[in-house]
């Protein structure tokens, strides 16, 4: 068949796209004690359970030989989707396949670069997670002009960039860091799938909320001082700093 | 081929109808064929400030809806030649606006006009996007105050994602900032925003000042637009306005705060 296929003769086209999902990191393999902890959270959240999709993750397991059918089982009684499975030995791999799901290499292998053979160290995360967080966000988005009130400019994966003023009432949200090359009287929320090391950097410091990872500031809550100056703005040990770039 | 140009600004009480009839009535006295058009439907006002609110027939909604021609429905202005008016409809709401209707009618009055301005109604639902879709130059109103200018900031987020232009790829439709209401002795006392603030946080050209001032109610409630006295600093100011819009270099004025001698009043003042 040719490649220049009408588009309306396609029954399909395959898109790349990055879901959010929530890992479900297993540190037993019982099933009975999965069972009693899913109860406990269930009857907390049960606005969390509904057919949610998950992967299990069997990375900090140490079980060549998973009762990976069970647990399984117990996850769909309270209501959880097993996808996939991230992590394992080979047995857990065909018992993943065999049962319908998706198997994942575990993160490590998969974010570290192919020529790093260093064994695993108890090394600082954020070593590790430098070279891994670079390589996932190789893009960003740079916006020209301004973010006017009731807009909302975000970058989902990497930083953004506006050359320009991100007007009051307006928001730009970034994965990694926001610069904004003029005011920011708006809102911005960096670090928003929870990178903790993203910051956010402005030529004139107005904005009505900042936010790095979830944690945040608002206007009143921002050092008169620092207000009109350029600054940037980080997490230290979960407190949002605001100092002046000179 | 008709300029379209939307007067908008989406914070009511600004000034919009008041500058849509200030500037029609500009570019007719200038020799350009205008035609002015109402769309706040349900809350008609254009026509008690043109003046000509004893000879409504048909509206824009009548037309849209094919119960009247759009020849019948304009009114002729009776002191510029040149100068047409649609009233909306006082008796409908804005969902009797459809874009096919309002496109129908602009499509009819493009071949034969100069200039089509577009009286928006305040707010930023039905009325007002349908205002601004179609138009090829927006004149945004706004008073030199914080909420004006955010309200202002927001409209001009919609100029260039929701109309026609922006859908279609075309070029961006031409924005232009009229602050009116200024008055340059608040300004200094800081009961007011300063002109350059207003410009920094929009961004965008400035096509006039408006002082403020007490010709613009007698206007109003005689039924004149300003344009025509010439006397007063914001008749003057709306007539610079319209030679910056026909691409004419005009200086500014009306923008600092004088002691007022009469002979200052009288000549404009002001220049820099």
């Amino acid at each position: 068949m040719s490649l220049k296929m009408d588009r309306a003769s396609m029954a399909f086209t395959f898109k790349g796209g990055m879901l959010p999902m929530t890992v479900m990191e297993l540190t037993s393999g019982d099933p009975e004690r999965i069972r009693d902890q899913l109860a406990g959270k269930l009857s907390q959240s049960p606005a969390f359970f509904q057919h949610t999709p998950v992967v299990l993750s069997v990375e900090k397991l140490d079980e060549p030989h998973l009762s990976l059918e069970r647990i399984c089982a117990v996850c769909r009684a309270n209501k959880l989707l097993p996808v996939a499975v991230r992590g394992g030995a080979d047995p857990v791999k065909q018992s993943a396949w065999a049962l319908g799901l998706g198997w994942f290499p575990p993160q490590e292998l998969r974010t570290r670069s192919l020529e790093s053979v260093t064994p695993p160290s108890e090394e600082p995360v954020e070593q590790d997670d430098t070279p891994a967080a670079a390589l996932a966000t190789p893009t960003g988005r740079i916006f020209r002009g301004t973010v006017r009130s009731g807009q909302q400019v975000s970058a989902q994966e990497g930083d953004l960039v506006v050359i320009g003023a991100v007007n009051a009432g307006a928001e730009v949200l970034a994965a990694g860091n926001i610069h904004v090359y003029g005011a920011l009287r708006g809102r911005a929320l960096a670090g928003i799938h929870g990178d903790h090391e993203a910051a956010i950097f402005c030529r004139e410091l107005d904005a009505e909320l900042l936010s790095v990872a979830g944690n945040y500031k608002r206007l009143e809550d921002i050092d008169p001082r620092l207000l009109g100056s350029t600054v940037q703005v980080s997490l230290s040990e979960d407190q949002l700093a605001i100092a002046a770039l000179t | 081929m008709a300029k379209i140009i939307v007067v908008t600004s989406g914070k009511g009480g600004v000034g919009k109808t008041t500058s849509a009839a200030a500037i029609a009535t500009g570019l007719a006295l200038r020799g350009n064929k205008t035609v002015v058009i109402d769309f706040d439907v349900g809350l008609r006002n254009l026509d008690l400030i043109m003046g000509c609110e004893r000879r409504v027939v048909y509206d824009l909604v009548n037309v849209i809806q094919g119960d009247a021609g759009i020849n019948q429905a304009m009114i002729r202005d009776k002191r510029v030649e040149n100068l047409h008016i649609l009233p909306a409809s006082q008796t409908r709401d804005k969902d009797a606006l459809t874009s096919e209707g309002v496109e129908k009618i602009l499509d009819a009055l493009v071949e034969d006009f100069d200039y089509i301005v577009c009286d928006s109604p305040a707010g930023i639902e039905r009325g007002a996007q349908l205002a601004m879709y179609f138009a090829d130059e927006a004149v945004v109103v706004t008073n030199p105050e914080v909420s004006s200018v955010r309200d202002s900031d927001r409209i001009l987020g919609l100029l260039s994602s929701k109309t026609r232009r922006a859908e279609q790829n075309r070029d961006p439709i031409k924005e232009h900032l009229l602050i009116t209401r200024y008055n340059p002795s608040r300004v200094d006392g800081g009961d007011m925003l300063n002109l350059d603030d207003i410009c920094e946080i929009l961004a965008i050209n400035l096509i006039g000042l408006i002082p403020e001032s007490e010709a613009v109610l007698r206007a109003s409630n005689q039924g004149i637009p300003v344009t025509h006295d010439q006397k007063s600093d914001a008749g003057q100011a709306y007539t610079d306005t319209v030679s910056r819009l026909l691409g004419e270099t005009v200086p500014l004025r009306f923008h600092e705060y004088q002691k007022k001698g009469l002979l200052s009043r009288v000549f404009g003042g002001g220049r820099r």
